[in-house]
């Protein structure tokens, strides 16, 4: 059991690691001084121009929204972190404890509300970019699959949390 | 715990410690501290027959139902 759970920490770490240097790959490709632009932009309009209509706005909010879809994929990141937490707490054989339970619990919050927020971003850069933002179409991206898997998640924790009410019941049976 | 566990009663009758017991029966003294206490949740048919035999008793002697 120790043997495989050293094996899933290693692959965690690599999948981590990776999934780290490709965001900071992509962070360090997005060109930032585009935000610098648009300051030197804002101190120099004429306040009497109607502010959402303007192209530089409208490139401002566009490089703001791909800037709030870094963040969701940091907090994805972070999210995946936590499997190294429950690992950590199945090594010390602590199968069915608070922490773990509130774990899942997490991870599930994490999945389901990073597609939620992802989800919103996409329709948002739709609407700025004056592209069809279809649903559906949406949908059927792979990252919505992380919705089920939230749920996924918080089942784990409801069946962990029934788990240590067994392990409970077990270790006070004489 | 409606339940009450009169192994106390019976370990006086029959001189015997509790660890003694618990060395016989073949728990540890935790457990065994657990069963005098009212704590436990549940207890096996075995150690229930175990503790009958050490004690030479009925399980009855050892569990009382008490209403609440």
């Amino acid at each position: 059991m120790k043997d495989n759970t050293t094996i899933l920490t290693f692959i965690t770490w690599g999948l981590l690691l990776s999934a780290v240097s490709v965001l900071l790959n992509d962070m360090r490709e997005f060109d930032f001084n585009q935000f610098k632009e648009f300051q030197n932009w804002a101190k120099t309009a004429n306040k009497n121009d109607p502010w959402f209509t303007s192209k530089n706005a409208i490139q401002w909010s566009y490089y703001a929204i791909n800037a709030g879809l870094f963040f969701w994929r940091g907090y994805l990141i972070y999210g995946f972190s936590y499997f190294l937490s429950i690992l950590k707490e199945i090594e010390n054989g602590n199968y069915f404890s608070d922490k773990n339970i509130s774990y899942f619990k997490k991870i599930g919050n994490i999945f389901v509300w990073y597609t939620i927020s992802v989800l919103v971003l996409r329709f948002l850069l739709a609407a700025i970019g004056e592209s069809t933002f279809n649903f559906f179409n949406e949908l059927k991206a792979e990252f919505t699959f992380l919705i089920p898997v939230g749920l996924a998640f918080f089942i784990l924790a409801e069946i962990f949390k029934r788990g240590k009410e067994t392990e409970e019941e077990n270790d006070l049976t004489i | 715990m409606p339940i009450i566990v009169n192994l106390d009663i019976m370990l006086t009758k029959r001189n015997m410690k509790s660890k003694e017991l618990a060395e016989i029966i073949g728990i540890t003294t935790a457990n065994m501290s657990i069963l005098k206490s009212g704590k436990a949740k549940a207890v096996r048919f075995s150690t229930l027959e175990a503790i009958c035999k050490a004690l030479d008793c009925q399980p009855a002697d050892i569990l009382e139902y008490v209403e609440d």
